[in-house]
């Protein structure tokens, strides 16, 4: 078990392997379908500083935040698996959610020295390993909003990183 | 027992908290099997984390995924037992409190149609804004009226099936389809493993009608013929939980088979239900 805590240092992003079982602890950060391509066109903009979070070194988990918990979505609808690439060339080391990603979006992480965490739907658990939570941007989109919150030993398996994917092999 | 409107909504709001909550017994034991017999080291953690997941959540009564579904509901009335709209009343707003104590996602949509359709109306904030389908009514050899409660997760919904299958006089042929159906729909849901519900009818409601009353109906301890042959088979797959591959991709399968007619076609339903799903529990309420 590899305990990881944010931010993450290029190090041990770096480290990562496919198959490896990480326990994750620190700030993170939540969006999914509604709110990462206004993230992203933030970045594009050249406006992400107002969202007062450093983006290097972060973990962008796949869920809403909502009073029933979080739990991870599919990480391959179109909205979510198209911020990958430019999220991780922002900073972001570790994308955590669920599902097969295609090989662009394994090559991309690859090239910004990210990875992907396969999270189990786990809410029950992931609520007794959550200690605060608060939007960051875009209130408006309600559990869909960005939020950060704070974990502590979130269990997850590395699914893809340095162009290998989970889905792709026996582990 | 002629029960109050006031017992009615309490007895319904904790059924739903329980269904949306707890695993059964028999589910948990089926679960215990698959660590047992899982060789995968990564799929038998992933599964036992799924069940410490139901340990957690039966304890605290809290919901067991973040998507804690649509509730379906299915009626049974015995011989004696009088059906009133008020008992409906009661049920409906037991399904509104109890979405509420859960507490439900609050995602139900506002708006008129063309706003439902679109998500342009927006978000109801209140857990209780998520409607439950229409009720299945049905008749029961006991003399009791009985509430089925099913949570119904988005997952799911998007990858199960219902469609015609020519059957060539022979149910292999349908056994055939429906594992294909349920490989590829497992495959790409990504919350295996799954149990599987299946409904065989003769139209599109028939089956998806027989589909809720498998899951309503359905053990972990007590599979047919069929069952065994389509678990078995989604499971020599290799889909594994999460996807990641391994023995276990499906739990067990709930197959209702209704009146079938002089056709060269059956209509079928499949529903990978996830690893958390059917979420279900029953109550008596008379």
């Amino acid at each position: 078990m590899i305990e990881l805590t944010t931010p993450i240092s290029e190090e041990d992003a770096a480290k990562l392997q496919v198959g490896d079982t990480v326990e994750l602890s620190g700030y993170i950060l939540c969006g999914r379908d509604a709110v990462l391509p206004r993230v992203i066109k933030m970045i594009e903009e050249g406006t992400i500083d107002d969202l007062g979070v450093d983006l290097r070194g972060q973990v962008i988990f796949h869920t809403a935040v909502s009073p029933a918990g979080v739990g991870p979505t599919s990480s391959n609808k179109l909205e979510i698996e198209s911020s990958i690439a430019p999220l991780s060339k922002a900073g972001i080391r570790l994308h955590l959610g669920k599902g097969r990603l295609k090989q662009e979006t394994i090559a991309a992480l690859e090239q910004y020295n990210a990875v992907y965490a396969v999270i189990p739907p786990v809410t029950a658990l992931l609520g007794s390993k959550t200690s605060e939570e608060k939007v960051i941007a875009f209130p408006e989109l309600g559990m869909e909003a960005l939020h950060l919150i704070k974990v502590d030993k979130y269990p997850a398996i590395i699914g893809a990183a340095h162009g290998r994917s989970i889905y792709d092999q026996d582990i | 027992m002629t029960r109050t409107y006031e017992e009615i909504v309490t007895l319904v709001r904790d059924t739903l908290v329980l269904a949306g909550s707890t695993f059964r017994e028999d589910k948990k034991e089926a679960y215990r099997r698959a660590i047992t017999a899982e060789r995968n080291e990564k799929a038998r953690w992933v599964l036992e984390q799924i069940l410490e997941n139901a340990e957690v959540a039966g304890r605290e009564l809290s919901p067991l995924c973040d998507d804690t579904g649509i509730p379906h509901l299915v009626l049974e009335v015995g011989e004696d037992c009088a059906l009133t709209g008020k008992m409906l009343d009661a049920i409906r707003e037991g399904v509104a409190e109890g979405l509420r104590l859960l507490p439900g996602r609050p995602m139900g949509i506002m708006g008129d149609d063309r706003e439902r359709i679109d998500q342009s109306g927006g978000l109801n904030p209140d857990s209780a804004g998520v409607e439950p389908a229409p009720i299945l009514l049905r008749r029961c050899s006991e003399n009791v009226i009985r509430l089925h409660i099913l949570m119904f997760g988005g997952g799911p919904a998007i990858r199960a099936k219902t469609y015609r299958v020519f059957h060539k006089h022979d149910t292999q042929v349908v056994l055939d389809e429906i594992v294909n159906w349920a490989c590829e729909a497992v495959g790409q849901l990504g919350c295996s493993p799954c149990t599987l519900g299946v409904g065989v009818g003769r139209s599109h409601f028939e089956a998806a009608s027989m589909m809720l009353e498998a899951f309503a109906e359905g053990r972990y301890d007590e599979q047919s013929e069929m069952e065994q042959e389509i678990t078995r088979r989604v499971n020599e797959s290799n889909i594994g939980p999460l996807g990641l591959r391994g023995d276990t991709s499906v739990i067990a399968t709930f197959m209702k088979v209704g009146p079938q007619r002089a056709s060269g076609v059956r209509i079928v339903c499949v529903r990978p239900s996830c690893c958390f799903e059917p979420r279900i529990a029953a109550v008596e309420l008379s």
